[in-house]
């Protein structure tokens, strides 16, 4: 019967199932709520919901739901704390043996001694995701027939591009799990681009991620193109680690240590394929996981420093290991280190931001007859004269591949790369409101071994509608 | 294999790093407490006394719409006992970050170590129908900005020490004391207060941002107008002639602007007419020790002051 409403009213229909499916949630957020119960009275028996036809077996769901908001409001008049009767230790052992061991999870929310908020949204609404649309969109014109661009959101052609179309949806799942989806559309596909769980409170500062995530590798790989400085990756993300970055299904450890300062320990283990993901590993040239030799190690140290109120560093050390697809037991090892340095004086008034980020990696690959190295990196400046404009430049690096003799060699994942890359590029970015963004970018791209650079202009804009994510640092 | 040795330093890394600082971590005071802005904080630090050691995250220097989620301020959090929220989507852009990096079940949304302070108060400016961004950057709860009334903070007060005394049973009463003390002292100062501004109720007065919802309507001011055509839309030339226009035509005395922001326009509007620009602290200065009532009473000498301005320069022209 749940079902037939859904289908006649979406979205108040799914939150409806949610409500039927587990009343005890819909308690607990009038709990949280303290004194609101009378507003999910309200809504239980809205005409608007009435009119549908309840029957048989869906009604019990509203006589139970009916007395619990006089349960809710009478555990939020009286103080649930023990108003200053010690508990003994007899009383704790006690209360432990009572307890087994899925006890405590519903213990934590319970009081909440805030009063009713006339206008904070219903419970209904609260029990549905966050959902966000971020949507990229390019004018395009490069001064060649084919452009170098690796980036899986790059505008690489003339004319209009459909960078990515981003439909983000975040929830906390229970007071153990928070999920996040992040589901990219383009205009031929769709793409899983990640969806994971993190843990909220683990014992010791740790910290889980688990499903399809985007690894940890330095600074640009595991943030979206909506906060990225400029409209398209550095190239040395797209040649090492992949169009779309390092990513897989897989598992997250971090760890904030308990030193005075931040650092952060992160181990991440991987699938090592991926159409445009993991390129250095197996990326599109899966030869399996036989053992756990061919999953894809990543281990990162971030480090931040709070130099001043208005100035911030931070520094990160990561390293990846997996399997390559160029044949049975063959390796890559790849290093990096990033920085990134932000002034934005927060002390006084002031719409200044003045930050430099750069991030280097050095790779090693086993391949045929051969080890292949090479250096590749950026090293970007953004400054934010005001309120809503910001100038940027950067500087991006590629080496060509040496080979175990030290000499520049053929690379059979990228057969044309033979000598030096050098890109430079620009851009002047205006910010409406913080929901959208304007962006006109040109490069000038040289790679040694053609005959001509490659000049390249965008015209960029981006839009987030729906809720409003908040950003790391 | 080079996988196996760098996992097996880190762990050893790690092992050594916990060893020597587990002690230090454990608690000095009884209480950590973290609060979003300023404001909230010196409250705390009120009501906690000697038994609660408070940090704030933003600065009152800083708009608390735009702060950046530094790591440092997710090891805060990670340590703290009890998180202070303003909510009302203030601190969207930013907090959810720094709470899922502090990794500290006690302080996420619904654990009793988080308390949204605007479940204390009534709320102002709700809208009501149909809300899309383009009305600007509008809170869909209401205005955030209530910490500048001081009669919806003596709630405010209450319920922090209220939730003090659950999470730190043993000082339950001394947290109680000292929030009801706080109230006593602070209705006595809000008797001079108002009397100090009474010439101000009913005046009409130009706001920068839409922040002044709670003091307008304890003072009893009238906002006009704000610089800001939308919230969070920067000021456009011909929005701010039609703001000079009002201000002429309506003799307005007053703009108030948080001093977090640029204040040229809010200039242009004061040297081009009758009004004074009283710019106010984003908050109290927290880490100078300022306290909630002595930050109250800067801003309402500020006031005093502007308006005495703004009244003896209409006479003389008059």
């Amino acid at each position: 019967m749940i079902r037939r409403r859904e289908a006649k009213r979406r979205a108040l229909g799914c939150a409806w199932t949610v409500l039927a499916i587990s009343t005890v949630a819909a308690a607990r957020a009038q709990e949280l709520d303290g004194g609101a119960p009378p507003a999910e009275a309200d809504v239980a028996t809205t005409p608007d919901a009435g009119s549908v036809a309840i029957e048989g077996d869906a009604a019990p769901a509203e006589p139970e739901a009916a007395p619990r908001p006089t349960d809710a409001a009478s555990d939020a008049s009286t103080p649930r704390s023990p108003s200053g009767d010690e508990v003994s230790a007899e009383d704790l052992a006690a209360i432990e043996s009572a307890l087994t061991p899925e006890a405590t999870a519903g213990t934590e929310g319970g009081t909440s001694s805030s009063a009713s908020t006339a206008g904070s949204p219903s419970a209904l609404q609260r029990l549905l995701p966050d959902i966000a649309i971020v949507a990229d969109f390019a004018l395009a014109w490069f001064s060649d027939d084919s452009p170098l661009q690796s980036g899986g959101h790059d505008p690489s052609s003339n004319g209009f591009h459909l960078q990515q179309l981003e439909l983000s949806l975040r929830s906390v799942v229970d007071p153990y799990f928070r999920f996040d989806a992040n589901i990219v559309f383009s205009l031929f596909g769709v793409e899983l681009e990640e969806a994971y769980a993190t843990t909220l409170d683990l014992p010791a500062q740790l910290q889980v991620r688990a499903g399809q995530l985007l690894t940890r590798f330095g600074r640009i790989n595991a943030t979206h193109p909506h906060a990225w400085e400029f409209a398209d990756q550095p190239f040395a993300i797209g040649r090492v680690l992949g169009g779309e970055g390092n990513r897989g299904l897989g598992l997250e450890v971090s760890w904030l240590t308990p030193m005075p300062w931040y650092v952060e320990l992160v181990a991440s283990v991987t699938q090592a394929n991926g159409e445009s993901t993991a390129r250095s590993f197996y990326g599109p040239n899966d030869l399996g996981v036989d053992s756990p030799a061919d999953l894809l190690y990543v281990g990162a140290v971030e480090q931040f420093f709070a130099l001043s109120d208005d100035l911030s560093l931070a520094w990160g050390l990561s390293a990846a290991f997996g399997p390559n697809g160029t044949g049975h037991d063959n390796r890559t090892e790849v290093y990096g280190t990033d920085l990134y340095v932000k002034y934005r004086p927060i002390s006084r008034a002031s719409d200044l931001v003045v930050s430099l980020q750069s991030e280097w990696i050095v790779r090693r690959r086993q391949v045929p007859g051969d080890v292949l190295s090479d250096v590749n990196g950026y090293t970007q400046v953004l400054w934010r004269f005001a309120r809503r404009w910001a100038m940027g430049a950067r500087h991006d690096y590629g080496s060509p591949p040496y080979g175990q003799n030290g000499e520049a060699t053929a690379d059979d994942l990228d057969p044309e790369w033979t000598d030096h890359r050098h890109r430079a590029t620009w851009a002047l970015t205006f910010w409406p409101t913080e929901f959208s963004r304007i962006r006109l970018q040109s490069s000038l791209d040289v790679p040694t071994w053609r005959e001509t650079p490659i000049f390249a202009a965008f015209l960029a804009l981006e839009l987030v509608a729906g809720a409003h994510g908040a950003h790391s640092f | 294999m080079k996988t196996s040795t760098l996992l097996t330093a880190l762990a050893a890394v790690g092992a050594a790093i916990s060893a020597v600082f587990a002690g230090p971590s454990g608690a000095s005071a009884d209480l950590r407490v973290v609060a979003t802005v300023a404001d909230l904080g010196t409250l705390a630090r009120e009501i906690g006394g000697s038994h609660a050691t408070v940090t704030i995250l933003a600065l009152p220097t800083q708009d608390p719409h735009f702060v950046d989620a530094r790591p440092n301020l997710a090891l805060e959090l990670s340590r703290a006992d009890l998180l202070l929220t303003v909510g009302l989507d203030l601190e969207v852009g930013w907090l959810p970050t720094l709470q899922i990096g502090a990794r500290n079940g006690r302080i996420q949304r619904g654990a009793q170590g988080f308390l949204d302070c605007s479940g204390l108060v009534t709320t102002l400016e709700v809208p009501s129908g149909p809300i899309e961004r383009s009305m600007g950057d509008i809170h869909p709860g209401g205005s955030p900005h209530y910490t500048l009334d001081p009669r919806a903070m003596e709630n405010v007060a209450r319920g922090i020490a209220r939730r003090m005394g659950e999470l730190d049973v043993p000082n339950a009463a001394e947290y109680r004391g000292r929030a009801d003390a706080f109230i006593g002292r602070l209705r006595a100062h809000r008797a001079r207060w108002e009397q100090t501004l009474a010439p101000l109720r009913g005046a009409p007065v130009i706001g920068y941002h839409r922040s002044w919802a709670y003091l307008a309507s304890w003072l009893g001011v009238r906002v006009v107008e704000h610089l800001e055509p939308r919230p969070g839309i920067p000021p456009t030339p011909a929005h701010v002639a039609r703001v000079l226009a009002i201000a002429r035509r309506d003799a307005v005395r007053l703009i108030l602007q948080e001093a977090y922001y640029a204040d040229r326009t809010a200039r242009v509007i004061e040297e081009r007419s009758g009004a004074r620009l009283v710019r106010i602290a984003g908050g109290a200065d927290f880490a100078g020790g300022q306290s909630y009532i002595q930050r109250i009473d800067q801003m309402v000498r500020a006031l005093s002051r502007a308006w005495q301005r703004a009244e003896s320069a209409s006479a003389a022209t008059r």
